[in-house]
């Protein structure tokens, strides 16, 4: 018999958008109650690796309307601009809430918040606690949850299915991956904020937990993902490993070069203009490509790189602002940026699309509402502009939490028996991976498939054919992963089945991305295609929508929310 | 090999749903150098301790008669005793450079608008008051001055 | 560049087969920049699906990869393979119990931590509307190294003190309040302090320093929980002058 706990509002997952979204939940009611469901203990969630700050307008400099503004053609004009709007709006607030609530925030001298440059914004609005912002809001947001009793915590508990009955979610199923049972966890909305999916790529500055669930979730329920072909690559990668070397190093004066030692985004023309270095990141990431194409590039053990240059910065400064970088940088490239630059190329960083949902964060299934990376609400359309992201999480952590709150006052608890049976249903899945030892399919064998061909498929710049040879060989793969070989029967704590059920989480969002990739025939943002150069306003100006659906994925258009901004040439 | 630790070390207050293997001391103890040196400083105290019964033996020893005290005052000179207070004084030595090195960094980060000084400034303030505290000491017992 | 190969002795306990821990023996190819954490990934991925341990980040800063190196308590993502023999034993983190091979049981963490409230305690919650509070960089930094722990416990794993006493708040924890405690934009000094002058707090620390001498983020716990000493004093001696508020 499955273990059954019942709340008020579920949320999946424990970063930024997660326990925001708890708090906001416990704020808008403290009679609530609610759980905070997560694969790992919430310190641990990716957020924790986000280096370079949080946008909100912060001087008087600055405006709304200029954040705005950017962040619209940052997006290369498919973002929503209601939603940008709200956001911009909200920003300010939510990081002042953030400081209330203790987060370090690094200072100027009178004690007022500092900020910094950053790529794509116009002014300095980046709100920094030195190049370890993610880290500090997580802990700070993580240490705040914890004076609210009403939020309970499920720990290192996989969420397998969302349960629905009668056309809305009310609940989800959960394997405890500790004592390895499947528990029903019961309530009247769930939240998903589960992060991006960038494992599905082979270099990427995500973490191994990042395989998509809540989108994969969302779209075995029969909820569409937006936008997925959208993927954001870092320029500043290290090879190899993928770890992320903060865009704050080039905000803070940080230089790109070429193997002769050439500021390349000066002398050539890559459409960044003056902004150079404070280029946007997918502008940016084609720079560095285009380099290493054109023979400029260096060439070392994990293929060829560019340089970042910071050692003009000075002693004093790097340690005062970016002593991260200079931790990474040592232990993972051996290189001491104080004196030597650092090798540095494109990396999966960020996925603009996911599940889709309106500025309330709710999806089309009702009571499943998602925030953070999970979701897509069109604020980063085809490209996100460095540090909204963190911000992000917190306005629509937020507001996700306030309506999923107004939704559960008014649903009912469903057929409890009916709920029970799916997550049955789930527990007997679940117990019969823990003992699929004939399985005739490696986990890392599929996991390195499937990140070769979304490399090939998906990289910086796309193909026509080689997108359609990557849909192709994900639909194999994705058929080949039902058939996982799991050589761990253990009740306890058995990582091989988590790992079997991220597998089929990330085959499932692979397909998204590399379908909804292969039908945009223009270049726009993050999605830059060799065969379609430039933009198709007249034909592409509208979101892309994946069903993931027993018969394949089927595609279909959402339009975009204009009004405010009126979409032009994207130059900078 | 490890040891075992305490069977309750970091357990939760509520036992957790699934059976635990008991807690293990770390393997490299006690045989690394720092935890040598952590051992070494704990041991110290057995020295103290018999200087404070010698204290008490001493002060006891006075009110037994000129011949005990006479007897006790000679015994002060015996090799044995010599070498002793030289070990002491080894240990004592040991015991502050140790504290030296941790006390810095355990100064409040500031007392009201205050700053402590830079570690290496607080370190040579420190060396300087023992070395003129022991030369003091020196003076007095040798009869250089009060006597 | 490859580095040959190097044997892992690597703890394993299955709690549903093992009556207690065993060890397991790995020769596997490693190449020189990688780290101890890549030659377990290795092992699970290409050797042992079954070998059971938390990781995620890979990159020092989600605290998940702890474990004992060689008897030594090391974030195995920071820890250069290439600084070790041909042999290396791999053990679960010490001084906590273990679920499964490399997992140890952390919510008797996660309760010590929550002791000492980790949140900001204001008499009075501040709107937003007034905005964000000023706070001097000179103030910040009271603070800020404190603010950097990454709750991987390998200080609980180092410290002599939680070895041999349950109670023990611990390193990572009481640095945690002292970090509170020492915010100027914090007022629960006196909560946090009544929970530091309780059984198994500060006062059982006997200052060994290996917290701040295996801490993979120079947090510098030992710092923190004998600042917290001072502080725990001096609050003492003026509580016969002031009168606290709350007992």
């Amino acid at each position: 018999m499955t273990d059954v706990c019942r709340h008020d509002v579920i949320i999946v997952g424990g970063g930024a958008a997660g326990l925001r979204a708890a708090i906001a939940a416990v704020e808008a009611d403290p009679e609530i109650s609610v759980a905070l469901v997560s694969k790992v203990y919430p310190m641990r969630s990716h957020t924790v690796s986000a280096e370079g700050g949080a946008a909100a307008v912060a001087r008087d400099e600055d405006s709304l309307e200029m954040h705005g503004y950017d962040t619209v053609k940052g997006s290369d004009f498919l973002g929503d601009q209601n939603v940008i709007e709200y956001f911009v709006e909200e920003a300010p607030k939510e990081l002042t809430r953030l400081e209330h609530w203790g987060c370090p925030w690094s200072r100027n001298e009178d004690g007022s918040v500092a900020t910094r440059a950053f790529g794509g914004m116009t002014t300095k609005r980046t709100w920094y606690a030195t190049d370890k912002v993610g880290f500090h809001m997580l802990h700070t947001l993580f240490q705040h949850s914890m004076r609210f009793d009403r939020i309970v915590r499920y720990d290192e508990h996989f969420v397998t299915r969302l349960l629905v009955d009668d056309g809305n979610v009310r609940g989800v199923s959960a394997l405890d991956i500790r004592s390895g049972e499947v528990r029903a966890i019961l309530g009247r909305s769930v939240i998903l904020a589960t992060g991006g999916a960038g494992k599905i790529f082979p270099f990427t500055t995500n973490g191994r937990i990042k395989t998509g669930d809540g989108m994969a979730l969302a779209a075995a329920a029969g909820v569409p993902l937006k936008d997925m072909e959208f993927v954001q690559y870092h320029p500043t990668g290290l090879p190899g490993t993928g770890i992320l070397i903060t865009e704050a190093s080039r905000g803070e004066g940080g230089l790109l070069k070429n193997s002769e030692g050439d500021r390349f985004l000066v002398t050539y023309d890559y459409g960044v203009g003056k902004k150079a270095e404070l280029g946007p990141r997918d502008m940016i990431s084609r720079a560095v490509v285009q380099e290493i194409e054109a023979g400029r590039g260096i060439s070392g053990p994990y293929g060829e790189f560019v340089h970042l240059d910071l050692t003009h910065i000075g002693r004093e400064k790097l340690e005062a602002r970016l002593p991260f970088v200079l931790e990474l940088a040592r232990t993972y490239a051996g290189v001491d940026p104080l004196t030597e630059p650092i090798p540095i190329r494109p990396v999966v960083h960020y996925m603009m699309g996911g599940v889709d949902t309106d500025i309330d964060g709710a999806t089309s299934l009702p009571g499943l509402y998602a925030a953070g990376e999970t979701a897509c609400g069109s604020l980063n359309g085809a490209n996100r502009l460095g540090s909204n992201s963190l911000t992000e999480c917190l306005v629509f952590g937020a507001r996700a939490a306030q309506h999923a709150v107004l939704y559960s006052r008014g649903s009912s608890e469903g057929n409890e028996s009916a709920l029970l049976a799916q997550a049955e249903a789930e527990a007997a899945r679940v117990s019969a991976l823990r003992r699929h030892k004939k399985g005739s399919e490696k986990i890392s064998t599929i996991r390195r498939e499937l990140n070769t061909t979304m490399e090939e498929g998906c990289g910086v710049y796309r193909e026509q054919a080689s997108m359609l040879a990557t849909v192709q060989t994900v639909a194999s793969l994705q058929d080949r992963a039902s058939d996982l070989r799991v050589s761990d029967d253990s009740m306890v704590f058995n990582t091989e089945v988590i790992a079997a059920l991220e597998m089929k989480n990330m085959v499932d969002v692979a397909q998204a991305v590399s379908v909804s990739a292969a039908a945009r025939l223009e270049s726009r943002g993050a999605h830059t295609c060799r065969d379609f150069s430039s933009r198709d306003d007249e034909n592409f100006m509208h979101h892309t929508l994946c069903y993931l659906e027993a018969g394949g994925p089927r595609l279909d258009k959402k339009s975009v929310h204009l009004g405010h901004w009126e979409p032009e040439e994207r130059k900078y | 090999m490890s040891r075992a630790a305490h069977p309750d070390a970091m357990s939760p207050a509520e036992p957790g749903r699934t059976r635990t293997a008991p807690p293990q001391k770390p393997a490299s103890w006690p045989s690394h150098p720092r935890m040598r040196v952590y051992t070494l400083f704990g041991w110290t105290g057995v020295l103290y301790l018999l200087i404070g019964f010698g204290l008490l033996e001493t002060a006891w020893s006075l009110g037994q008669g000129e011949v005990v005290w006479d007897a006790k005052l000679a015994s002060f000179s015996h090799p044995a005793y010599v070498a002793f207070h030289l070990l002491c004084l080894v240990s004592v030595v040991f015991v502050a450079v140790r504290f030296f090195r941790l006390f810095p960094k355990s100064q409040p980060a500031r007392i009201g608008p205050a700053k402590p000084p830079p570690r290496p400034v607080i370190l040579a303030g420190l060396y300087a008051v023992w070395l003129g505290v022991t030369a003091l000491f020196v003076a007095i017992l040798s009869g250089a001055i009060f006597s | 560049m490859s580095l040959g190969t190097k044997k892992f002795v690597i703890t394993r306990f299955d709690p549903d087969r093992d009556t207690e821990p065993r060890t397991e023996e790995y020769e596997i190819p490693v190449q020189s920049d990688w780290k101890v954490l890549d030659a377990i990934n290795f092992i699970k991925d290409e050797i042992d699906g079954s070998l059971s341990y938390r990781w995620s980040c890979r990159m020092a800063v989600c605290g998940s990869c702890g474990m004992m190196v060689n008897g030594e308590p090391k974030l195995t993502c920071k820890t250069a393979l290439s600084s070790y023999g041909d042999s290396l034993t791999i053990e679960p983190l010490a001084n906590f119990p273990t679920i499964r091979d490399l997992v140890v049981e952390m919510d008797g963490f996660m309760d010590k931590f929550q002791k000492v409230k980790p949140w900001i305690i204001q008499a009075k919650e501040r709107a937003v509307e007034e905005g964000p509070q000023h706070q001097s960089p000179e103030d910040l930094q009271a603070f800020k190294q404190f603010s950097m722990c990454i709750n991987c416990t390998l200080c609980y794993s180092a410290c002599p003190v939680v070895a041999t006493d349950p109670e023990f708040l611990g390193p990572a924890a009481i640095a945690l309040g002292h970090r509170y405690n020492m915010d100027s934009r914090d007022e629960g000094a006196d909560e946090r302090n009544a929970v530091f002058r309780g059984e198994g707090t500060i006062f059982s620390c006997s200052y060994a320093n290996e917290c701040s001498e295996v801490c993979p983020k120079n947090v510098d716990p030992a710092g923190a929980v004998n600042q917290a000493k001072f502080n725990a004093v001096v609050d003492w001696a003026s509580s016969f002058v002031v009168k606290r508020e709350k007992e």
